[in-house]
């Protein structure tokens, strides 16, 4: 099972939210915008995961294969 | 055993405006009575060590050496790590945290101790370049490392040392943002795609540890492991330099050995007031756990607390420590580099729960949402330490909080509700 | 009708001047979506994909027509316009000073689709620098098509060159303003 995580460069990240936009199911917005990132990407979501990276306006997010550090 | 005393220059002062007072030690501080210049310190140890990687990094593991700087971190896997070609060796002197002045001390007193040590270092690891970050409101410490720097390279030792300036903030000290700022930008930390041993300054490993970290290692190299050993206990060998009551009216740098109980390191009432152990961002711990704890990593891991930057700062007399706590909040709030939004809104935010808390019977669920918010979120270790204390703050003094919620501090300090 | 007088004939310059109309639209549709991208509007009125997606379209679309409006120019006998002049801002002979303009707006419209293109593959800091260019290029490329109009402009040409410049400039206003709350809050 391939899990990845999403990483979050905190200095580029300037709360635009499309991140939460595109995938709902594992970050979320905090009171002030930035992302918490909740879950670990599995494969049903990596494709949209994909997506926000890419779509993120700053460039902010990574993907990384890995496995999830504990919380 | 008798020590003689050593006032650090009054440039380099606390909060309160007074320069600590640095005792004699057994190891690391056994030389100060003779001056920081390089002859005393010859005469008294003989010449620099001088060790393949191979044999440093065995050694250091050998008597499980971390770092201190406040993460504790093996000396040994970072050593291992950068062992491979055009390492760059970072003293870090700049000791950003307010109420630690024992780099400060070492730097001051004994240079050479911690120049042997990344000597020792750079020779392991098979480079000449070698930084010392030292703090930018301190000129005369600068003086100081110049000059012993100068003895050195006229008695022959070929290393290119460079200095440089930290900013005079919190963050500077921080590994990112060290390297930032020998990259010749703001002195602020970035995010990290490798750990810096791996590829640091320039994409090189950088072998980046505390001035007091290399000062072990040079004494470490010098000694043996065995000799490492005499002081401490079987389990942790070697000693510690500690700060104590780094932020009030007689400051004070000691090395003490590991196994010394803290009975032997505080006053007799400093052990019945809570004392936060580890730094600004350490943790309380209550005055009924002190007489039970050594000077231990361990033990004082097992007490729900960590040995940090080795900084003990008992609470005042009479002072309350939620009190404390949301000043010390108040600070560390204005002191985040503000590059990162969680910490830029989070910590403020959290600054000012705890002032309703303590002032106002506000709400302690959001002290820990907000607490919560911050961990992890971040490029540096900034929110996560302040959350680290609020919340042993929160672990240790409950009846304090419930009383500061119904509108009275046990502590009995007067006119701070409404 | 032969190609010669095609080229001759005044259907290149209509299409090049009909082009030149729909460009500045989609430009500027394109850079008030921009600033749209980074505003904090609420996502339930106005998804933040939304502002990104139909801003790359509408800049996909806009390059066609760019594309298209330098193809009819130089393509075009009726004036004076080599290859080359389309894209080196001065040495043209016909209206050089707009023609030049119109050029060099093409130049940092290419540097901007090219870094945008190749987002991914380079750092975000000098990607932002080239893309702020689109700015100048759509402010060049407005002046260009008013002045090098070959007639008087009519009501309606003044009406859409007033217009594009009023709808961009509220979006600038409106971003610069969200700008400085942001810092003040920050600060």
């Amino acid at each position: 099972m391939s899990e990845h995580q999403l990483r979050v460069d905190w200095p580029a990240c300037t709360a635009h939210g499309l991140c939460a936009e595109l995938l709902p199911e594992v970050v979320s917005l905090d009171e002030w915008g930035y992302p918490i990132v909740h879950e670990a990407v599995t494969g049903e979501v990596l494709a949209m995961a994909r997506a926000a990276v890419k779509a993120c306006p700053t460039l902010a997010l990574r993907l990384i294969p890995a496995a999830p550090r504990p919380a | 055993m008798t020590s003689a005393t050593t006032a650090l220059p009054t440039a380099v002062q606390n909060e309160e405006g007074l320069p600590p007072v640095v005792s004699q030690g057994p190891a690391l501080l056994a030389g100060i009575g003779h001056g920081p210049g390089l002859h005393a310190h010859r005469d008294r140890i003989g010449p620099a060590p001088r060790l393949g990687a191979q044999e440093l990094v065995e050694l250091a593991r050998e008597v499980d050496l971390r770092g201190r700087g406040g993460a504790g971190f093996p000396s040994a896997i970072k050593l291992a790590s950068a062992a491979r070609r055009r390492a760059v060796v970072v003293v870090n002197a700049s000791e950003g945290e307010p109420a630690s002045h024992k780099d400060v001390a070492l730097m001051t007193c004994a240079p050479h101790v911690v120049l042997d040590g990344a000597a020792a270092v750079a020779h392991a690891l098979g480079t000449r370049e070698v930084h010392v970050v030292v703090p930018s409101e301190l000129p005369s410490l600068r003086l100081i490392v110049v000059r012993a720097v100068r003895e050195r390279a006229i008695a022959g030792e070929r290393l290119r040392v460079r200095l440089h300036d930290a900013a005079p903030r919190f963050v500077a000290g921080q590994a990112q943002a060290v390297l930032q700022l020998l990259a010749g930008r703001e002195n602020l930390p970035v995010t990290a795609r490798a750990p810096e041993a791996v590829s640091g300054h320039r994409g090189r490993p950088t072998l980046l540890s505390n001035a007091e970290t290399f000062a072990h290692l040079g004494h470490l190299a010098r000694v043996g492991a065995a000799g490492y050993a005499v002081h401490g206990t079987a389990d942790e060998p070697g000693t510690t330099l500690l700060t104590l009551r780094g932020d009030g009216w007689d400051p004070e740098v000691r090395e003490v050995a590991f196994g010394t109980p803290l009975t032997e390191v505080l006053a007799q009432d400093e052990l019945t007031r809570p004392l936060l152990l580890g730094g600004y961002h350490g943790t309380w711990l209550r005055p009924g756990q002190l007489p039970g704890l050594t000077v231990s990593r361990k033990g004082i891991a097992a007490a729900g607390a960590s040995i940090g930057a080795g900084v003990m700062l008992p609470l005042a007399q009479g002072w309350c420590p939620l009190v404390r706590t949301a000043a010390l909040v108040d600070y560390l709030a204005g002191q985040s580099a503000g590059r990162c939004g969680p910490c830029r809104n989070g910590l403020p935010a959290m600054a000012e729960a705890l002032q309703d808390l303590v002032h106002r019977g506000g709400p302690v669920a959001r002290v820990e949402e907000l607490c919560g918010l911050v961990r992890g979120r971040g490029a540096c270790a900034h929110p996560d330490g302040t959350a680290r204390l609020v919340a042993s703050m929160l672990t240790r003094f409950p009846e304090e909080v419930d009383s500061h919620s119904l509108g009275t501090c046990r502590s009995g300090q007067p006119g701070m509700f409404g | 009708m032969s190609g010669g007088d095609f080229m001759n004939g005044p259907m290149l310059w209509f299409a090049n001047r009909g082009t030149g109309v729909v460009l500045l639209l989609l430009l500027t549709l394109s850079t008030v979506l921009g600033v749209l991208s980074t505003a904090r509007v609420s996502p339930r009125i106005w998804p933040r994909m939304l502002s990104q997606g139909l801003h790359r379209n509408v800049s996909m679309l806009a390059v066609t027509f760019l594309a298209a409006h330098v193809v009819t120019a130089v393509v075009d006998t009726f004036v004076d316009i080599r290859w080359w002049q389309a894209f080196v801002p001065f040495g043209g002979t016909y209206k050089p000073v707009w023609l030049g303009l119109g050029a060099l707006s093409l130049d940092l419209l290419i540097a901007v689709t090219v870094t945008s293109l190749l987002r991914h593959r380079m750092s975000h800091r000098p990607w932002r620098a080239v893309h702020v260019l689109a700015y100048a290029a759509w402010g060049m490329g407005l002046l260009h098509g008013i002045q090098i109009g070959t007639d008087s402009p009519s009501a309606w040409d003044a009406a859409l060159n007033y217009g594009c410049i009023g709808v961009v400039s509220v979006a600038v206003i409106a971003r610069v303003g969200v700008v400085a709350r942001s810092t003040a809050v920050a600060s």
